[in-house]
């Protein structure tokens, strides 16, 4: 037993980048594929970690000094710099315990499936990472694994839940029959749904807008070499930094949010093998059962006002952080707020001038959680052995996902009585929204029966 | 040798998964060709140089190369048939070449 524990700890001892693949290929093996696949996926695992250490260094290398020369020169202090989701998922799989996400995951919705508690059989496996996420956030705050793990499962249920309710919305809004998207980014629709309520209420912003015609516009403005350059451009010369300087910064920032979705890919190439079998497996064990197929949210990718709405809010949030006393968050890989926007989408029925209002009201949100989850965000990059965060400075992300349900799960856990009162309340609003969208949903269906029946 | 690219939201996840995918199916036909992930926001930038587009979401745009339904490789619901139209049109592609 001793043994084994110093063979694990020497194991762990070497650093995300060799242990994980470790763990990968015996993962690979058990589950029956050829050894040199299996090999290769983990060392395109383990490559994926290197790569991403070095633009997170990179990244932190250029925007450090320029963050710490704004502070000496303007008295705004971000110190902590944004590793946008794809920093993230990357950190996340860093965690010892982060593979045991998939059983979990895949063994709640079979059990839900087979007692009808759900209609959606959830075959994303790239979005484990975000249940990873949550249960290493709650389990530093909290100093409980186990809380982790609760939380990750209460999750793994809203998700299931809420990919029920949002089944009949993805066919309307995109024209895809029977799939869903059952991920915790459209949880947020649980706060914005009273928003919505109100904004329903005020007839001035139900205009239409043409939103193809803006994206045409704008969309210039949301590709990463694009937008990079701009923030990096703004950064240098508010640091007063030199002409020669900023336009150095403009074309660091833009390599580093070029360079963020290139080795992300590496992440999702390396658990192919391993997303497809699940998948494939879940799909033939319900093949003759109704269910809405749960898929990843750019199957919505394809609606203007989603683009729209997220260029939008890119100024809003930088500004946002400026003035938001007490917010430590620098806005940069993290900067296309995914994690307001397909929840409004959703929950609004693409109407863009809602979208926006619930874009602005959130930034607060997000970059409040960033600030209060920074340190936590920080410990597990450093866990990932050769990210380098310099002094004084903390790694997070700027749009943090799911900042209400993460925020409550983490105090909960700790016991504490507010929090878990709040959590209660927030089940609450769940359950509004989800009886809210249920009931409209049974009106579409009907309308389109009658429709039917009159041709 | 055919290019095909496959866009979604960042180029990262849901795009790779269906890259890698096809990537698999056209190795077991021995069907030489590059799969790429792209990011949607610069697909505009990404079609220019490419033979087939595999897309996830349905847009009212009209595109010069053929495009493929990629929602398919997810599902598993009418792969099949979606993998033929896109081995055909690869087969089309090499042959201009």
């Amino acid at each position: 037993m001793q043994m084994l524990k110093e063979v694990v700890n020497y194991i762990l001892s070497l650093g995300a980048p060799v242990f994980v693949p470790i763990i990968m290929l015996i993962v690979g093996l058990v589950a029956r594929m050829k050894f040199k696949d299996a090999f290769s996926a983990a060392l395109t695992l383990g490559i994926a970690f290197t790569g991403m250490t070095l633009v997170i260094n990179f990244m932190t290398g250029a925007i450090s000094p320029a963050a710490q020369a704004l502070s000496h020169r303007t008295g705004i202090t971000l110190t902590a710099v944004d590793g946008g989701w794809p920093g993230m998922a990357a950190i996340s799989w860093a965690w010892p315990y982060a593979f045991l996400m998939f059983p979990l995951q895949v063994g709640i919705n079979i059990v839900m499936l087979i007692f009808n508690w759900t209609k959606t059989l959830n075959v994303d496996m790239w979005n484990v990472w975000a249940k990873i996420f949550t249960a290493v956030m709650v389990s530093y705050i909290s100093g409980n694994m186990i809380m982790g793990f609760i939380a990750a499962a209460i999750q793994v249920v809203l998700e299931l839940k809420a990919g029920d309710i949002w089944g009949p919305r993805v066919q309307e809004l995109t024209g895809i029959p029977g799939v869903t998207v059952p991920h915790h980014i459209t949880l947020l629709a649980t706060i914005l749904h009273p928003v919505e309520i109100v904004l329903n209420k005020t007839p001035l912003l139900n205009k239409k807008v043409d939103s193809d015609f803006l994206k045409e516009k704008i969309g210039i403005f949301g590709e990463n070499e694009v937008m990079g350059a701009i923030i990096g451009l703004l950064l240098g010369f508010s640091a007063g930094y030199s002409i020669s300087g900023s336009l150095t910064l403009a074309v660091q920032s833009a390599a580093a949010l070029v360079l963020f979705p290139m080795i992300s890919k590496l992440f999702s190439q390396a658990l192919s093998p391993i997303s497809e079998g699940i998948s494939e497996f879940m799909r033939n064990k319900f093949s003759d059962k109704e269910v809405f197929i749960g898929l990843d949210w750019p199957i919505l990718a394809g609606r203007s006002e989603l683009w729209v709405a997220v260029i939008i809010t890119i100024p809003i949030l930088l500004i946002s952080a400026i003035v938001l006393p007490g917010n430590a968050v620098l806005p940069f890989a993290g900067i296309i707020n995914l994690s307001f926007v397909v929840a409004a989408l959703l929950l609004t029925n693409a109407n863009i001038i809602h979208m926006l209002i619930m874009g602005l009201l959130t930034s607060p949100l997000f970059l409040y959680a960033a600030t209060f989850f920074a340190p936590y965000i920080t410990r597990l990059g450093k866990s990932v052995g050769t990210v380098s965060i310099p002094h004084g400075m903390m790694l997070s992300w700027s749009t943090f996902e799911s900042p209400d349900f993460r925020f409550l799960a983490a105090f909960a856990a700790k016991f504490n009585i507010w929090a878990i009162l709040a959590l209660i309340a927030w089940m609450g609003l769940f359950y509004w929204l989800y009886k809210d969208i249920d009931r409209q949903n049974k009106k579409v269906t009907i309308t389109n029966d009658q429709e039917v029946d009159l041709s | 040798m055919a290019k095909i690219i496959v866009a979604c939201g960042s180029g990262v996840a849901t795009s790779q998964t269906v890259a890698s995918k096809i990537n698999r199916l056209l190795k077991e036909k021995k069907i030489n060709s590059t799969v790429d992930a792209v990011d949607i926001k610069s697909l505009d930038n990404f079609i220019k140089d490419a033979d087939v587009y595999v897309s996830i979401v349905r847009t009212n745009k009209k595109f010069t190369i053929p495009v493929i339904n990629g929602i398919a490789f997810l599902t598993g619901m009418g792969q099949d048939k979606e993998f033929e139209k896109l081995v055909d049109a690869i087969k089309k592609a090499d042959a201009k070449k």
